[in-house]
Formats: structure tokens, sequence, C-alpha cells
């Protein structure tokens, strides 16, 4: 059977699989032998427990952490909150593993109904939070928050179909899909957290996105984005931000900036990136190096603890899995993870994007409101 | 041994990098002070952190019982947090500094720094101290060379220091120098 035959067969077959981005295509993972579902209680152990490497490319946990679990994690707790029961994070011991190339291909037969997506927060209350944010940035309680609102609305979808258009129009470099009887995930997400290898460790965090409009090149994009303050002190907030959580985990004098503030391309658009490294410190553990790690800031704001109290204080809703982290864990120590942002999570025939962007001191409330529906639309397109 | 009061901030750890740099460092969050640490501790470090000195008490207390018996340094908030303690206001500015780099000079001749001399730094700050500002022992020593803005302050006779700016961020150049004078005053 051709790995596209065995892609259809798998997805036909009805049992759960897994797609993550790899660097030649995607790797698919499927045949899970466990699956774990985390709470508050057990991520400790799941996080500490030792399994035996046996060298095989299946020696694995993957799946993903939700943001309630990684604020529950370093102590932050979440008051009470809309919230529709959705699993706080997953993993999964898969038994085996399929190469696919990038331009793997699936047609759905079904066609979509389609009713609108309803958005959780209007122009008006978004302009009265980001009102609020704003004098708690002047007054110094933060430097930089991101405002999270959130698309949903009723509908099934094929979500292998989902995401092989989505991959299409957007081969990002974190993306990956969950396929589950009860729910599934697709995203193209564009952020590694971590990625770890022995005792190094490396962080990629992205600040800084322009669109690929014509007459857009890489080099007018570095020149956009130096110019561009707003989007400068947004990203050097973040670098600094990223090097101090690394400093909490790597020995002293090893965290570097591997390269500093360059421009990545994507089919679509141009990010301003920027990639960090240490050496992890002798006594430092897998469970060390997500505190300090995760929730990533690049998506929260700055400073992180603070941060995140005031979000959480004014989200009436859960995120679930948004500005969670999606990865694997092997036996032999390695992990690589991403950020969960420009997904599309499907649960209980129901369909949710959320999104997020920056208040800082100079930006504004229209453009930012904007700035998200642009960020969900690409997902929305998928709909039509 | 240094030891850093953390306010938990988001820049705390290269702070700490920074310092291990010289001398043995640890470092406690402001609430979960080791107060044998804190006695032991040659030097006593004021990180950077959200909001304003009005709201961390606990800090205060700990600048006041070791002033003029240990070093003390303060960044960002720590800064403010010591000029707080000696009777300044810090109140907030109309153009706010977030990820900003700036360039400053050395505006007096009691500094450990040459006068003139130029840095360029990267800053973090919503609030500033409000000028005119005079207290006994305490010397303006650096300036914002655009807004004026106070940035860094010596007291010689009690060996306290303070930086607005972040001398850890990769934004500032030389930090390690600076504060390696500092360190050796």
């Amino acid at each position: 059977m051709n790995k596209q035959n065995q892609l259809e067969s798998i997805h036909n077959s009805g049992k759960p699989y897994i797609i993550y981005k790899s660097r030649k295509g995607f790797d698919l993972f499927t045949n899970f032998s466990k699956k774990i579902i985390l709470n508050n209680k057990n991520i400790n152990s799941f996080l500490s427990r030792r399994y035996k490497s046996k060298s095989k490319n299946t020696d694995l946990f993957i799946g993903f952490f939700g943001y309630e679990l990684l604020n529950n994690l370093i102590n932050i707790k979440i008051p009470k909150q809309k919230n529709i029961n959705f699993p706080k994070g997953i993993f999964y011991k898969p038994e085996k593993k399929i190469n696919l190339s990038n331009n793997f291909k699936y047609k759905s037969q079904n066609s979509l109904k389609n009713d609108d997506f309803k958005i959780n927060i209007n122009k008006d209350s978004y302009t009265k939070i980001f009102n609020k944010f704003k004098r708690k940035i002047k007054s110094g309680e933060t430097y930089q928050i991101k405002i999270c609102t959130k698309y949903k609305k009723k509908s099934r979808i094929n979500a292998l179909d989902f995401f092989c258009r989505l991959s299409k129009s957007n081969l990002a470099p974190e993306a990956f899909m969950v396929k589950d009887n009860d729910y599934s995930i697709i995203s193209c997400s564009p952020e590694n957290l971590i990625t770890k290898e022995g005792s190094l460790i490396t962080t990629k965090p992205i600040a800084g996105t322009v669109k690929k409009d014509r007459g857009m090149n890489k080099s007018k994009a570095l020149n956009y984005f130096r110019k561009n303050i707003k989007e400068t002190k947004e990203h050097n907030m973040i670098v600094d931000m990223e090097r101090n959580d690394l400093s909490r985990i790597c020995e002293v004098g090893s965290v570097k900036l591997s390269r500093t503030k360059i421009v990545e391309e994507y089919k679509d658009l141009f990010h301003y990136v920027s990639l960090i490294r240490g050496k992890l410190k002798k006594k430092i553990k897998n469970i060390d190096i997500i505190k300090a790690m995760m929730p990533g800031g690049s998506v929260i704001g700055c400073p992180k603890i603070n941060t995140l109290k005031l979000l959480n204080k004014q989200e009436k809703e859960n995120r679930n899995i948004y500005t969670g982290s999606f990865g694997y864990i092997k036996f032999n120590g390695n992990m690589r993870f991403n950020i969960i942002i420009r997904s599309i999570l499907n649960f209980k025939n129901f369909s949710e994007i959320s999104v997020a962007s920056g208040v800082v001191v100079d930006s504004n409330a229209q453009h930012e409101f904007n700035e998200n529906y642009i960020k969900a639309k690409a997902l929305i397109d998928l709909f039509k | 041994m240094i030891y850093i009061i953390d306010h938990n901030d988001s820049f705390t750890h290269n702070v700490v990098h920074q310092f291990s740099l010289y001398d043995k460092v640890e470092c406690d969050n402001y609430n979960r002070i080791n107060t044998s640490n804190l006695n032991k501790a040659s030097v006593i470090i004021f990180s950077p952190g959200p909001g304003n000195p009005k709201n961390y008490p606990s800090t205060s207390k700990i600048y006041k019982k070791f002033k003029g018996k240990k070093k003390m340094i303060g960044i960002c908030l720590g800064f403010q947090q010591i000029l707080f303690c000696e009777g300044a206001k810090i109140i907030e500015q109309k153009k706010i500094y977030h990820g900003f780099q700036s360039n400053i000079q050395v505006t007096n001749n009691k500094s450990l720094f040459q006068k003139g001399k130029k840095f360029r730094v990267g800053r973090y700050h919503s609030l500033k101290l409000k000028e005119p500002f005079k207290i006994k022992n305490f010397d303006i020593t650096m300036r914002c060379l655009e807004s004026k803005v106070a940035m860094a302050f010596e007291n010689d006779k009690d060996k306290i220091y303070g930086f607005q700016f972040h001398p850890e961020s990769f934004l500032t150049n030389n930090g390690n120098l600076l504060i390696k004078k500092i360190l050796s005053a």
C-alpha cells in the first residue's frame, strides 16, 4: 500500500491518529497503546515518570497541554469560567509512525453546511477591555498584554480535509492535527517554543507579522519591522523575556541569541523571529523546563505572572487548547513543543478558533480588533 | 554572596545570570525571603518588576533595615523602590518606554563613570522619579539624552546604586561592565 492510500485507510478506519510537521514533510503517528488524559493531579507524575528507550522511532509521548493546566503547573489559579469540559491535556503513546511528504492529498466527499461564526467579544467590549489594559500599562502593572477573542460555530468537520487544505495554503513549521473519536484539532502554528536535544535547548519566539502583499519581499519586510517602533518594542520585550525563561534552567553565560530579529518567509506572510539557545543545567528535569517556558510568553504578554493574572481575571471563557503547547517527549528525554495558536478545536459538534493580539502602550483598539479578525479569517475561510 | 529579591518579573533571571558572572548568587521571590541568605549576603539586589514601589512594603522594610550595612543595587522597579524609601515620589510618565533602546549620558562628576560618557541601554518602565529630587548623599548620575529622565543614581557613602534602565537587557551595550564597576565600588 502506498503512503497516500495508507493515510486514507487510517483516516477511514476511524482510529485516532496525529500528524505533526517534520523537517522534510509530516510524521503520522497512530496505533496508540496508551492514552493519558491529564489533570492538575496526574501531570506531575506524568512528567516525572521515566521510560526505557528501546531506540524505536515511536519511543515517545505525543499530545498537548491546555492553557489551564499550564497555569496550574506554575501555581496560577484560574477563576471559574464558562467551560465546555474539554480535557485539560492528552498524551498518546504511538506504536506506528509513517513519514508523509509535504504534498499529501485528501479530498472529503461531504459538503459543509455553513452558518456564521459568532465572536465572544464584540468591538465595544473589546475596546473597553483594551482601554482597561492600557491603563494597567500606564501604571506599570503589565508592559504588554494579549487580548484573546474566540470565534465559535456549530459544525462537524472532516479534520483531514481541513488540515490538508490548510497545509496547502500555509505550510507552517509547527503545524499539526489530532484526530480522536470525540474531538479533533487542526493547527498551522508557526512557533516553536522548546526544542531540547541532550543538554541543548532552543526557543524561537515570533513577534511581528506582515502580510505578503504585492511588492513586499524579504528585505522590504525587514525594513518594515525595523522602522515600525511598535513591532520592534514588542519583539525586544519577548526576546528579553525568553532569555529570562531560559536563564532559569540554563547554565550561567550559556544563554545566547543565535539569530536576532530576522525575517522568515511563509506562503502568505513574513514573521519577525529570533532564535535563543542555552545549555541546560545538570540537575534540570523536563518538568522544570516546562514550568520555566510554558505558557509561551510571546502569546501572553510581559511580565508573565502578573499578565497571566490580569488575563485570567478578565476572561470569561476557558481557553482550552489555545496558547497551550503541542509536541512530544521522547523516552530519551528530548522534547519538541510548539505554541498552540492558529488552530481549530472541534469538540461536541462545535468548532472554535481563538486569536489574540497585543496591547502595548501605543497600539490602538480598532487596529488590534481587526488584526484579530485577520488572524482568524485564514481559518474561518476553510469552512467555505 | 549576592542576594537578589525577585518582584515576579520576567527579566529577573537575566539579572541573576549577569550578577553570577562575578559572584555566587541566590535569588528568592519577595514574598518568600530566605532570612539566612539575606543576612549572609554582602550585596542585595532589588529586581525589576510590575507595579509601583508602594505595592512592595516587605522590600521597603529590607531596604531600610540594611541601609548603610550592605551594598544595595536597584534595577528599574528596584531603582524606584530605593528612591521611594528615601521619600521620593514615583509618578507616571507621558511617554512610556517598554522594550525601548535609548541613549543615556553620565551627567554628574560624582559618578563612578566618566562624566559625559554615553551608553546605549534597554528600558522597560512606565513610571519615573519625580523631580526636583534632593536627598542627602544621593546623586542622579545618568540621564536619558532625549527626555532627561533620571536613569541612574549613586550613593557612594552608603554604597547604594540604582539603574532605571536594564543593564541585563540584550538592548544594553556593555551592561556587564556597568555591573562589574558597581560591584567593585
